[in-house]
C-alpha cells in the first residue's frame, strides 16, 4: 500500500455535550475531513480513562484524540480541569514509551465549533500520514 | 521534647545493649510502646539465620526485647504487612517503609495515627540470594557459616563463627553486582525525616560510637513515643554535640551524592524506548507478584491493570504494565520490591523509574514524603 | 490476571430480572438513508449485507427514514418477528433522535438504554460527501463498533426522588416577578429572592417601553403590588442566596439578609426619615443623577414600600430616629438568615448595561455630553433627577441637536461579539420621545443595522424616521470635544452615501449594550450551571429547552440566559413557572438512569474517589471502609470512575467494557495486509 493511499486510525474520544456537538456541527456545516476517525462517546471527557487510550494504541490506532468542552465550560464543573491531570499523566507515559507526540493530542472544542473540528482531523491526520503506521500497531491489523 | 530536636540514646538494659546494634535503642523504645500500652503491637524481625530474618507482628514484649540488631539482607516492606489490619502499632522502618506507610495511609489503609514510625538511617540493603552467592564467590565463605555482619567505612563485613572478619569495600562489591540492591543505590532517602523518628549510628561519636543511637524527632507522635520509652526506663538519652551533628550531616550529603551519581548511570536517557520495554517485559509471566508486593498500592486482588489485560492479546505492549507504569507515574517511591520478587528477573523498578522520574520531578512530587494527595488524584493542579 | 479470559467478550455474570439480558444477545440493525444525506453519500446496503455477517446480529433493515412512522414501525416490526433485545440505529446524531428511538423500543418491552446510536450522518456522509467508498467502509465500522456495544449494554431503570412544592425565585425583576406570580395562582409557594431593596429591576428604572411607549412603572408598578398581595409568595428584598445544596426536588438553600436597620414590620414608607437626614450621596437608581439620602425609600412605587437605611454613609446624627413615628429605625440590626426548602429553582438574575467608562469608549468619561442610554433614561423620566427635562451635563442647557451610537458594548469584537437585542428599539424610542417633548430637537442615530424584528417594532421604526429622526448608517470613527461650548464633534462615515461627515452634536448619548451582571456569575458557582461565552448562563438546548438548564429543577428566565426585550423575558418566567409546575405537580422527578456505581467486592476503600465529585455524590462508608454513590446526585460524569484505581466504579451504559468494545471495533484483522 502506498503511503499516499495509507489512511490511518484515529480513535477519537468525545464528550458529549461540547466535542462531541462540534463534531455534529462539522457535519451540519458540512466540513469535509478524512475518513481517518472514529469517535467514541463518552460523558464528560473526564472518563476517557488512560486504559481506553492505552487499549487503542495496543489495538492499532494510529493515533488517539482526547477532546472536550472548553476549560470553564464543563457540563460537569471540572471534568475537563480533571481530564487534564489524567492527560498529562498519559502523555508522559506515551512520550517515556517512545510514542511521537502527535500520536496522542488533547483539543476543547466546543459544540459550535465544527470547523475547528474539522481542521484539528484535517490537521492530525496530515500529521499521521507523514509518520507512518503506528509502532504499537498489531501486525495485520487495519 | 518536641519536633526537630536530636539526642543520643541507649537502652537501659545491658543484655539488649550487647546484641542489639548502636546501644539497642530501637529495640527498647519498640518493648517500651507495647509495655506502656501506646501501642497494641509491634512489627520486629524474626531470625533465620544470622543474615536472614522475616517481619513479624507481635504483642510480646519479650519477643521484642529478644529480636534485637539489625541485618542488612532484610529487603521486605513492611507497609503492606501492617495494612488493612487496623492496628495500632510501632515498628521500625527504613526510608521506603516509611514512604510505603505514608501512601498506604493516604489510601486508608493504615491509620496514620495509630502508627508509630521508628526510621531507620539507610545506605541500602541486600537481596538474600544475591547475599548468598556473594559469600560463596567473593568472601569464599559458607553462608552458614556466618555470625554477624556491619558496614563500616564503605566495607561489607562479615564475622563467621570462628571469629574472623572478612571485609570487601562496597565499590568493588557492587562491580561485580554484589552489595546493594540497585534502588537502593540510587535512593536518597538517607535519614527518614518523614518517621517520627528518625534513628542510626551516625553522628556517633568518640566513646559512644557504636554504644549509642542518633535520633531526631520528627513529629509529635516521634517525641511521645520517645518519651514514653524514657519515662518507663527503657532508655537514657543525652543531648548530641555539635560536632556529632555535623557529622551526621556531612554523612547524609555524601551518600545522597552518590545517590545521585548511581541515578544518572542508571537512567542514561535513551532511544529506542519502545523496544528497550519490550524487550524486557518480553519474559513477563502475568504472575502479578510486582502488584501484590507495591507498597503504594492499595487495590485488592481485582483492579485496572489486571481486569483489562488478557494473555491472549496479540499486543506490543502489556495492558498490566502500561497501567501500571501510569498508575505509578506519581505515586512509585523506587523500593525495589517488585524486582526483587520478579521470578523472571525483569528490572520493574528501573522500569516503573523511567516513567516516574519525569513526572514526579516536574510535579515536584515526592510520594511518602508528607501527606499532599497524589497528583493523579487531584482535581485541578496549579500551573 | 488469568489466561483464561482471551480476547472475547465478558459474558454478563449478574443475575437480572430483565429477560433481554439473561438471554442471547439478539442485535438487530436500522441503517438509515435519512433521505439522500447518508444514502447519497454511504452504499447504506453494502453496510446492512456487511453486518448481517456479524455474529449475534439477527436482522439488518435500510429505510429511507428510520425516524418516520414506518422507520419505526419496521423496527417494532422486527424486534417482535426476530426477539431482538438490542437495536442498533445507524443514522443521525444521538443529539437528535436518541430519545425517539429509545421510546420505539420502550413500547415494545425494551428497556431503553437498550438502544444503541451510531452516527452516520453528521460523522460520516456529510463529511465525506466525495469519498463514497471510504465513507461506506468508515460506516461499516462505526456500525461494527455500535453492535458490539450493544451487546454489552445493561438495562437502567431512572430512579424517582419526591420533590418538595415549593419554588425559590432568585431575581425579582418582570421575569422573576412573572414566574412567581404564575406559581402562586398555580397554588405554590414561592419565595422571591431579590438582593436590591425593592423587587422590580431594570424595568423599574425605563420611562417608557418600546414599542407602544407606554409608561415602565404604570404598567410595572400594578404587578409588583400583585406579587406583594399574593399570600403565596413571600418576597425576600435586599437578600442574597448563599448556599444551595441538594438536588431536585429537595434543595436546601440559606439566603442572606442585610439589615436594613428598620423594623420592616413598623415602617409604613412614609419617608418621614428621609426629609430629615443631612446626607446626600449619588443616586444609582437614577445612573448616578441626582442625590439621594443615606437613608431612604428606594423609589415612589418601591415594593416593599419600605426605607433602607445605607450605613456606610450614615453620620450616626439619629435625626431619622427622631423623626420616625413608629419607631422603626434599629441602629443594631444584624445581618440575619434563613434556612429553606424548595422543590425547584427559577434563575431570573438580571443584566446591566455596558460601562463604556473603563475604555473612554466614544469619550465617555472624557467628554461631559456624552452620556449612556440608560442615564439618557433617567433623564427622561419625569420622576428622574430633573423632572423628565433632558440636560446636558455640562451647563444644564437643554440639547437641541442629540445624537445616538448604537451597538456600544455590542457587535465589537473588542468588546462583545453578540447583539444585545434591544438597544436599536430603545434608540428609536428615545429619540420619539424627545423628538415629542421638543420638536424644535434634531436627532441622528448612527447605527450598523437595525433591528426590528417582532410586532410593532418595524411600525415604532416607521413612527421615528415620520417624525424626523435621521438615521445614518455608519460607526463614528473619532470623537471629539469643543473645549469652548464643549459641544460633541464626531467624524462618521456615512456608509449608504459613501462620504465621511463631520457632525457637531449638543449631547451624545451611547446606546450601551447588555452584559451578564455579577448576580449570575454567583447563580453559576451556586448551581453548578454552565457559562456560555458572551458570560450569560446556558439553557439545555438553544431551540428546544430554552429555560431548563442541565441541572435538573434548575430553570432560568430573562437575561440570566442572554440579552431578551421584557415580552421576551415575561414569556420566559411564564415558560419557567409551567416547566416547573411539571415537577411541582408530580410532587416527583425522574434523575438520570447512568450514573456511576461502586462493586463493594471490589472497592479498597482508598477514597480517591470521593473529592473527584462535583456534586458531592460520593460519600465513604466508614464502617464497611467502601464507597457509596447518593444517585439522586449523581450526573453520571463518569470522573470518579476514571479516577478510581480498582476499577470498582463503574459508569453505568459507559463501563469499562462497553467503551472498550468500541475500542476493539475500530480495527479490523486482515490476514494478509497488502
Amino acid at each position: 500500500m502506498s503511503a499516499e493511499a495509507w489512511e490511518p486510525k484515529i480513535v477519537a474520544f468525545c464528550c458529549n455535550w461540547c466535542s462531541y456537538g462540534g463534531a455534529d456541527s462539522a457535519g451540519m456545516g458540512r466540513f469535509q475531513q478524512p475518513p481517518s476517525t472514529r469517535i467514541i462517546r463518552v460523558m464528560c471527557s473526564g472518563r476517557i480513562d488512560p486504559l481506553h487510550v492505552f487499549n487503542a494504541f495496543l489495538e492499532g490506532a494510529d493515533a488517539v484524540l482526547v477532546t472536550g468542552c472548553h476549560i470553564g465550560d464543563c457540563h460537569y464543573v471540572n471534568g475537563n480541569d480533571k481530564t487534564k491531570i489524567k492527560y498529562k499523566f498519559l502523555e508522559s507515559v506515551v512520550r517515556e514509551l517512545g510514542i511521537e507526540k502527535e500520536r496522542l493530542q488533547l483539543n476543547w472544542i466546543s459544540a459550535s465549533e465544527g470547523e475547528k473540528f474539522a481542521s484539528f482531523i484535517r490537521d492530525v491526520t496530515e500529521q499521521i500520514k507523514k509518520l507512518g503506521p503506528s509502532p504499537l500497531k498489531p501486525e495485520g491489523v487495519s | 521534647m518536641q519536633k526537630g530536636e536530636m539526642f543520643l540514646g541507649w537502652s537501659t538494659k545491658e543484655d539488649i545493649r550487647k546484641r542489639g546494634g548502636s546501644g539497642g535503642l530501637v529495640t527498647s523504645v519498640l518493648a517500651a510502646a507495647l509495655d506502656k500500652k501506646l501501642v497494641d503491637s509491634v512489627v520486629v524481625l524474626k531470625k533465620i539465620n544470622d543474615f536472614e530474618a522475616v517481619p513479624v507482628i507481635t504483642s510480646d514484649v519479650n519477643e521484642v526485647l529478644n529480636s534485637a540488631g539489625s541485618l542488612h539482607s532484610v529487603p521486605s516492606n513492611f507497609a503492606k504487612l501492617i495494612a488493612n489490619k487496623n492496628l495500632k502499632v510501632a515498628l521500625p522502618a527504613k526510608g521506603c517503609d516509611v514512604r510505603g506507610i505514608i501512601e498506604q495511609g493516604k489510601r486508608n489503609t493504615i491509620k496514620l495515627d495509630n502508627t508509630f514510625i521508628i526510621g531507620l538511617n539507610c545506605g541500602g540493603s541486600m537481596h538474600p540470594t544475591v547475599t548468598r552467592e556473594m559469600l560463596e564467590v567473593m568472601y569464599k565463605i559458607r553462608p552458614e557459616d556466618v555470625h554477624g555482619e556491619e558496614i563500616e567505612k564503605g566495607k561489607l563485613i562479615f564475622e563467621t563463627k570462628d571469629g574472623k572478619e572478612h571485609a570487601i569495600t562496597i565499590d568493588e562489591l557492587e562491580e561485580k553486582g554484589y552489595g546493594r540492591r540497585e534502588s537502593c543505590r540510587y535512593c536518597t532517602i538517607k535519614i527518614p525525616n518523614n518517621a517520627d523518628l528518625a534513628c542510626g549510628n551516625w553522628g556517633v561519636t568518640g566513646e559512644l560510637a557504636g554504644k549509642a543511637t542518633f535520633v531526631e524527632v520528627n513529629s509529635e507522635k516521634g517525641a511521645e513515643l520517645l518519651q514514653n520509652a524514657v519515662d518507663a526506663g527503657y532508655v537514657q538519652i543525652q543531648k548530641p554535640d555539635e560536632k556529632g551533628i555535623a557529622a551526621r550531616a556531612r554523612i547524609k550529603g555524601a551518600m545522597e551524592g552518590l545517590s545521585r551519581k548511581w541515578k544518572e548511570k542508571v537512567f542514561i536517557p535513551m532511544d529506542n524506548r519502545l523496544e528497550y520495554f519490550r524487550k524486557e517485559l518480553e519474559n513477563c509471566i502475568d504472575c502479578g507478584a510486582c502488584k501484590t508486593v507495591c507498597p503504594t498500592c492499595s487495590c485488592g486482588d481485582v483492579s485496572k491493570c489486571t481486569e483489562f489485560h488478557y494473555r491472549g492479546d496479540a499486543y506490543k505492549m502489556s495492558m498490566y504494565h502500561l497501567v501500571r507504569f501510569l498508575h505509578l507515574a506519581d505515586s512509585c517511591i523506587g523500593c525495589g520490591q517488585c524486582t526483587d520478587v520478579c521470578p523472571v528477573d525483569i528490572p520493574l523498578t528501573r522500569l516503573y523509574r523511567r516513567f516516574a522520574n519525569p513526572v514526579q520531578e516536574e510535579l515536584k512530587y515526592e510520594p511518602g514524603m508528607d501527606l499532599r494527595r497524589p497528583p493523579y488524584f487531584e482535581v485541578k493542579l496549579n500551573d | 490476571m488469568s489466561d483464561t479470559k482471551g480476547t472475547d467478550v465478558p459474558v454478563e455474570s449478574k443475575d437480572n430480572q430483565d429477560k433481554g439480558n439473561q438471554d442471547e444477545k439478539r442485535v438487530g440493525v436500522f441503517v438509515c438513508e435519512c433521505g439522500v444525506n447518508i444514502g447519497g453519500v454511504v452504499d447504506t446496503h453494502a453496510v446492512a449485507d456487511y453486518i448481517a455477517t456479524l455474529p449475534g446480529v439477527k436482522a439488518t433493515s435500510v429505510n429511507k427514514f428510520t425516524c418516520s412512522d414506518s422507520g419505526q414501525a419496521d423496527i417494532q416490526q422486527k424486534i417482535k418477528e426476530h426477539n431482538l433485545n438490542r437495536v442498533v440505529v445507524a443514522a443521525c446524531s444521538p443529539k437528535t433522535h436518541e430519545p425517539t428511538f429509545r421510546a420505539c423500543i420502550e413500547q415494545m418491552g425494551l428497556n431503553q438504554y437498550f438502544l444503541e446510536f451510531v452516527n452516520i450522518r453528521d460523522h460520516c456522509s456529510w463529511i465525506h460527501m466525495w469519498e463514497k467508498d471510504k465513507a461506506t467502509e468508515k460506516s461499516k465500522d462505526l456500525v461494527r463498533m455500535g453492535v458490539e456495544r450493544s451487546k454489552l449494554l445493561e438495562p437502567l431503570e431512572a430512579s424517582e426522588v419526591p420533590v418538595t412544592d415549593t419554588a425559590l425565585v432568585v431575581g425579582g425583576g418582570v421575569a422573576g416577578m412573572q414566574a412567581s406570580l404564575d406559581l402562586a395562582d398555580m397554588g405554590f409557594k414561592v419565595y422571591l429572592v431579590e438582593k436590591e431593596p425593592s423587587i422590580g429591576g431594570r424595568m423599574a428604572r425605563f420611562d417608557k417601553v418600546f414599542p407602544t411607549n407606554d409608561c415602565s412603572i404604570c404598567i410595572l408598578g400594578p404587578k409588583m403590588v400583585e406579587v406583594v398581595r399574593n399570600k403565596n409568595i413571600m418576597i425576600m428584598s435586599y437578600s442574597e442566596v448563599k448556599e444551595v445544596d441538594g438536588y431536585v426536588g429537595n434543595f436546601n438553600v440559606k439566603i442572606e439578609h442585610k439589615p436594613r436597620y428598620l423594623d420592616t414590620s413598623k415602617c409604613t414608607g412614609c419617608a418621614k426619615c428621609s426629609e430629615v437626614c443631612p446626607v446626600e450621596v449619588p443616586y444609582d437608581f437614577n445612573e448616578g443623577f441626582g442625590t439621594r439620602k443615606a437613608i431612604y425609600v428606594p423609589f415612589p412605587q418601591a415594593v416593599p414600600l419600605r426605607a433602607v437605611l445605607d450605613k456606610e454613609n450614615c453620620i450616626n446624627c439619629k435625626a431619622c430616629a427622631r423623626a420616625c413615628e413608629s419607631k422603626a429605625i434599629d441602629y443594631d440590626m444584624q445581618t440575619t438568615y434563613t434556612d429553606l426548602n424548595a422543590g425547584i429553582i427559577i434563575g431570573a438574575v438580571g443584566f446591566k448595561t455596558y460601562d463604556p467608562e473603563p475604555g473612554h469608549d466614544f469619550g465617555y468619561g472624557l467628554y461631559d455630553n456624552v452620556i449612556t442610554a440608560m442615564e439618557f433614561e433617567r433623564l427622561l423620566n419625569a420622576a428622574g433627577p430633573t423632572g423628565g427635562h433632558v440636560i446636558r451635563p455640562s451647563d444644564c442647557r437643554e440639547p437641541i441637536r442629540v445624537g445616538f451610537v448604537n451597538c456600544v458594548g455590542s457587535r465589537d469584537k473588542n468588546t462583545n461579539i453578540y447583539c444585545s437585542g434591544v438597544c436599536c428599539m430603545y434608540t428609536i424610542k428615545n429619540a420619539q420621545l424627545l423628538k415629542e417633548k421638543r420638536p424644535e430637537t434634531d436627532h441622528t442615530i448612527m447605527y450598523i443595522d437595525i433591528r426590528t424584528p417582532f410586532r410593532s417594532y418595524e411600525e415604532s421604526y416607521n413612527r421615528a424616521r415620520n417624525l424626523g429622526v435621521k438615521f445614518l448608517r455608519g460607526r463614528p470613527v473619532e470623537v471629539k470635544e469643543n473645549p469652548e461650548n464643549k459641544n460633541i464633534m464626531v467624524r462618521v462615515e456615512d456608509t449608504l452615501a459613501n462620504e465621511i461627515r463631520n457632525l457637531e452634536f449638543d449631547l451624545l448619548v451611547l446606546s450601551t449594550g447588555v452584559v451578564p451582571h455579577d448576580g449570575i456569575h454567583k447563580l453559576q458557582q451556586l448551581l453548578k450551571l454552565s457559562k456560555a461565552a458572551d458570560g450569560f448562563l446556558m439553557e439545555a438546548h438553544p431551540k428546544l429547552r430554552p429555560v431548563d438548564t442541565t441541572i435538573d429543577g434548575v430553570y432560568l428566565a430573562g437575561v440570566a440566559s442572554g440579552p431578551k426585550d421584557i415580552p421576551y423575558a415575561v414569556s420566559q418566567g411564564s415558560a419557567c413557572a409551567g416547566r416547573a409546575t411539571i415537577l411541582l405537580k408530580n410532587r416527583k422527578a425522574i434523575t438520570e438512569g447512568i450514573t456511576a456505581v461502586v462493586d463493594p467486592d471490589v472497592c479498597a476503600g482508598c477514597g480517591v474517589c470521593v473529592p473527584m465529585c462535583p456534586f458531592q455524590a460520593i460519600k465513604m462508608d466508614e464502617e464497611a471502609g467502601k464507597a457509596n454513590v447518593v444517585k439522586a446526585l449523581c450526573k453520571g460524569c463518569g470522573t470518579c470512575v476514571t479516577a478510581c484505581p480498582t476499577g470498582a466504579l463503574e459508569q453505568s451504559h459507559f463501563k469499562n467494557d462497553q467503551v472498550l468494545a468500541q475500542v476493539k471495533n475500530v480495527f479490523r484483522f486482515q490476514e494478509a495486509a497488502v
